[in-house]
């Protein structure tokens, strides 16, 4: 169909260029060692920001959940930090920070992170007091609470939460990248816009899809649907 | 057992053969691409100025790239010179697949 | 409790989080270039507001979410359900629309650049592009999995096939709707931004990606703020309702925040 469509209207090939020029532009760039250069780049950052959001968004959000009053008091600016979204920060990460890779990092790891804060608080506040209190009254201390109970019953909305997270910081990154320019999938369509290289576009729009979907269904929802297989203790 | 077998294990798996073949391949192929009189000045100076032949014409990627070798002096078609290269350096230029080969000016 | 004390239970927070910034800022911890005091930012907020500024901003912001919504919501909701409906087309088009859903956002920009050119058919356009895909691939899954007996049971007690589709389906859909609809929304504002930083020269992103040219970090503090109060408003007085109604009309249990 996208063929026949390229092939009929009378537009010019950077307009509108035909699969074949988008595969020929794959196996070039990948001849030139230019697109494996920006995935990894691209996928490297990601994997950054997923292991920072959950090493310390994890602690964080579980820490915060804890207490009633303080998981109340704390909602409020967490949803409104997840809602400002990495990218509208940039501005003044790169007033700190200049263009870099640090400013990249920096935001995506912040567009990840608050989706997992939230989301694990709201995991640990989901917990059934009853489970707590019953290993209370076993004579369980604190800590054993903790891992026992509240961190596997929190442990299917923090999945989700890190499945938001990234989905937001896939999407930051890929804006952050055109930005701020240091390498990466987004730069590299953003680039190539700018020689008219539309075959080039097309294809890096086709590989950032894929690869959030490879993402999503190998890893992200497997890990989800695991979660709440062993330990969903709420009806989602 | 059947762990092994869900999706999410087996791609993981086939991920990290694949970057070990990968790996090794290109750690295997780089000396091919060292012209023989390159290691003698190697072991003579610390660093060489050389000239790196690709299969196509350089872009800006990979001429932002060597800067970070060494001094861009100039592009000839598919060459490109580069001075004050590093010897560790020229090894890691060696081993990017699409490097051709690597010689001394 | 009442409403006034429940807003100042929400608002004790930002309270909180206010005087930290200022105690910050007066203590000299960081650089004023750096961290504005909330006076500065006050101050910058009431003279933009003052000259206009801020309001064609918000307004261009603004005016392009809703143009969005307006435009692709329904046009998605009732594509959705029409191939939803379609046994022998939906399979075939939910992994296209999955993918391209995959794909929403700001990715699309360079070719919107390309094919619309720089300014707001091409920030529009990508606000189309977000909000459509999400809201058709959600309905188009909430469709199909409303189970069967639903439908049957309504069909064995003499209900026409409209009758199916108002009563059974659509509300059976609805909290995949609305759910995709949160979603768009939220997606939708986070590639507003980054577009209007790169490809126009109104609206909020663009406010602060100019603002950071001209290291001017209280107007960027000041659209950053607009930005979140925006969405929480949005969120609050438009997409909370909206799932009251509909999803614990019908009984259903809601997801997540």
């Amino acid at each position: 169909m996208w063929a026949a469509a390229a092939a009929l209207l009378p537009l010019p090939d950077y307009y509108l260029p035909p699969p074949t020029a988008v595969i020929a532009a794959f196996v070039e760039l990948v001849a030139k060692g230019i697109l494996p250069a920006y995935v990894g780049e691209s996928l490297r950052r990601i994997l950054l920001a997923a292991v920072f959001g959950l090493l310390v968004g994890v602690p964080i959000g579980v820490l915060l959940g804890m207490s009633r009053r303080v998981a109340d008091f704390f909602h409020p600016i967490l949803n409104f930090f997840q809602s400002v979204s990495g990218v509208a920060w940039l501005p003044l990460m790169l007033v700190w920070f200049g263009f870099g890779e640090r400013t990249i990092l920096i935001a995506v790891n912040y567009t990840v992170l608050f989706p997992v804060i939230f989301n694990a608080l709201l995991g640990v506040r989901s917990v059934p007091p009853l489970y707590v209190n019953a290993l209370r009254t076993l004579g369980a201390g604190r800590w054993r609470i903790v891992t026992d109970v509240v961190v596997p019953g929190a442990l299917p909305s923090i999945a989700t939460g890190l499945r938001l997270g990234l989905a937001y910081g896939w999407r930051a990154l890929i804006a952050a990248e055109m930005l701020v320019g240091a390498h990466g999938l987004g730069f590299m369509i953003f680039n190539a816009q700018n020689f008219h290289l539309t075959a080039r576009i097309m294809l890096g729009m086709g590989i950032i899809g894929t690869l959030w979907l490879l993402l999503d269904y190998f890893l992200l929802r497997p890990l989800e649907e695991a979660t709440i297989a062993r330990w969903g203790l709420v009806q989602r | 057992m059947r762990l092994l077998r869900h999706r999410t294990v087996v791609f993981l798996l086939v991920v990290a053969a694949l970057a070990a073949g990968w790996e090794t391949y290109t750690t295997l192929a780089a000396p091919r691409r060292l012209a023989p009189e390159l290691a003698a000045a190697l072991a003579r100076e610390p660093r060489v100025n050389v000239t790196v032949r690709l299969g196509f014409a350089p872009e800006e990627f990979h001429i932002r790239l060597f800067q970070g070798y060494g001094v861009v002096r100039g592009v000839q078609g598919t060459t490109v010179l580069l001075d004050r290269v590093r010897a560790e350096d020229v090894g890691r230029l060696a081993r990017y697949y699409w490097v051709r080969m690597i010689a001394l000016q | 409790m009442s409403s006034l004390a429940r807003t100042l239970r929400g608002a004790a927070p930002f309270a909180a989080l206010l005087a930290a910034w200022t105690l910050v800022t007066r203590a000299g911890l960081v650089s004023p270039l750096f961290l504005p005091p909330p006076s500065d930012v006050l101050r910058v907020a009431w003279e933009q507001a003052l000259d206009g500024s801020l309001w064609i901003n918000l307004a261009a912001s603004l005016g392009r979410v809703l143009l969005g919504i307006v435009v692709s919501v329904p046009l998605a909701v009732a594509l959705g359900v029409v191939v939803g409906l379609n046994r022998r087309l939906a399979p075939v088009v939910e992994p296209i629309v999955g993918f391209f859903n995959a794909l929403s956002g700001i990715a699309w920009l360079p070719l919107a650049i390309t094919w619309f050119g720089l300014g707001w058919a091409s920030v529009t356009f990508i606000m189309f592009n977000t909000i459509f895909f999400l809201v058709f691939f959600n309905t188009l899954v909430g469709v199909r999995t409303v189970p069967r007996i639903f439908e049957q049971a309504v069909r064995t007690m003499g209900g026409s096939r409209r009758h199916v589709i108002l009563q059974v389906l659509i509300p059976g859909a609805m909290p995949s709707i609305v759910t995709g609809l949160r979603l768009a929304i939220g997606f939708g504002w986070r590639a507003l931004i980054a577009a209007e930083m790169i490809a126009t020269s109104t609206g909020l992103g663009f406010l602060i990606y100019n603002a950071a040219n001209f290291h001017q970090s209280d107007t960027i503090l000041v659209g950053i703020i607009t930005i979140g109060l925006l969405w929480l408003l949005t969120d609050r007085l438009l997409l909370q309702p909206l799932e009251r109604r509909t999803i614990e009309r019908w009984g259903l249990v809601s997801n997540a925040p």
